[in-house]
């Protein structure tokens, strides 16, 4: 018997089976430092002796490589694309190729891409893969449901903007519709802090009612930090208690949704 | 070398579907390869044939075909193909250009789909271009023998 048959070759399941656990940390909207939160997250999962890695899904505006301090060029061995490395955590971004080039894409192409990048990347082999997604609810956002599914959780993070969790909150639905689990809300720029004073300059919200119009609960509020920039992110992580505490959060979470187990082990390292 | 690892997928892929299709043997493996990638179709040749041992594939006849690009404009049409894209690729900058252990490659060696970054009209200038073809790697046709 013989058969004609076109089949596509792809590498991505191979390296998903390697990862424990993918967090993709989106919104819906931009604006709202989905960037920094997935930096952040993953920076505090590297530092607590996690493997981490941190997959920038912006192809449009990439900018991970800039909070992180990586650039060009991208290396390669007989494994496939060798991450960056940011003191230990393992980087890729689209803008590691195009440096300042502009990347006007469209459609299914950014899903092949995407697909293509997560699956040629030597990730090794990782406890959290970190995904930082871009802005809207189009190729890139359902190009990495697909793709991270059935091992995935979400951080929804928005700020106290009621523009920003109207959009947050179609977020939330489609998680429903396409069953990605939620772990919870990032609350962003939550205040700033000044000595004891706290300020709110995106104004409050009734936590219970964002709870309620997110139907997902509170995780961490992080405060605004107007330091953070690439070369600060890392030093406020370490030096900025209420900064480096609302990741921690963030972490715990993520571990009791997905029963790590070796929470208290890691929390007596986190509380250095 | 990603020619080298792309023929063990490339291996992989076929291994499984003849897995799935419950094939003896696989007598024929016919291969697109999208221009845009620039590979080297001797390397590509030379781990396939490398990899194309044991009772499945052991025998198996491998066929490549460069499958052509080609560009168009979205803003005024205009139409050309992989000779003139090459010298606008030529001036990709040295800091972009991936590193292997022995060359450097352009990143659409391993991403092509990152074309529109790299690629734009020769006679307006825009890069609101669109590829079509060659930019992947296909396998396009499976002879086997069955099992049963």
């Amino acid at each position: 018997m013989r058969e004609d048959r076109p089949i596509e070759v792809a590498g991505a399941r191979d390296r998903l089976s390697s990862i424990g656990r993918v967090v993709m940390v989106g919104s819906g909207k931009g604006g709202v430092g989905k960037s920094v939160v997935a930096c952040g997250l993953a920076i505090s999962l590297s530092q607590r002796g996690y493997r981490t890695g941190l997959l920038d899904l912006d192809i449009h505006g990439a900018s991970v490589p800039e909070y992180l301090g990586v650039g060009p060029p991208v290396k390669s061995s007989k494994e496939g694309l060798e991450p960056k490395s940011s003191d230990g955590l393992k980087v890729m971004s689209i803008g590691l190729f195009t440096g300042s080039n502009p990347v006007p894409m469209r459609g299914s192409e950014k899903q092949n891409l995407i697909t293509l990048l997560f699956g040629l990347t030597n990730w090794g082999e990782l406890d959290y893969l970190v995904v930082d997604l871009p802005p809207s609810m189009g190729d890139e956002l359902l190009s990495a449901f697909g793709l991270f599914g059935r091992k995935s959780t979400l951080i929804l993070v928005t700020t106290p903007s009621p523009a920003a969790v109207a959009v947050v909150s179609r977020l939330r639905r489609l998680s429903e519709t396409e069953n990605i689990p939620v772990t919870g809300v990032a609350l962003n720029m939550a205040y700033m802090k000044n000595g004891k004073t706290k300020t709110f300059p995106f104004g409050r919200l009734d936590s219970g009612v964002l709870e309620q119009r997110l139907k997902s609960r509170i995780i961490a509020e992080i405060p605004l930090e107007p330091m953070v920039s690439a070369q600060e992110l890392g030093r406020a992580l370490s030096r900025r208690a209420d900064f480096s505490r609302a990741f921690v959060s963030i972490i715990r979470r993520v571990q009791e949704q997905s029963n790590d187990g070796d929470l208290a082990h890691r929390t007596s390292v986190v509380g250095r | 070398m990603h020619e080298l690892s792309l023929a063990q997928n490339i291996i992989d892929s076929v291994l499984s579907e003849a897995d799935r299709r419950e094939a003896k043997r696989v007598l024929e493996i016919h291969l697109d390869v999208g221009e845009l990638m620039q590979l080297d179709r001797k390397t590509l040749l030379f781990g396939l044939k490398l990899l194309v041992t044991g009772p499945v594939l052991g025998g198996a006849h491998v066929h490549v075909h460069l499958k052509k690009a080609s560009f168009s404009c979205r803003k005024c049409s205009h139409e050309w193909d992989m000779a003139e894209a090459k010298k606008q690729l030529a001036t990709v900058p040295d800091g972009l250009l991936i590193r292997e252990p022995d060359s450097k490659e352009l990143p659409l060696h391993f991403l092509p789909y990152l074309y529109p970054a790299f690629v734009h009209c020769p006679k307006c200038g825009s890069s609101d271009v669109s590829a079509e073809d060659g930019k992947e790697v296909q396998l396009t046709k499976l002879v086997m023998e069955s099992r049963r």
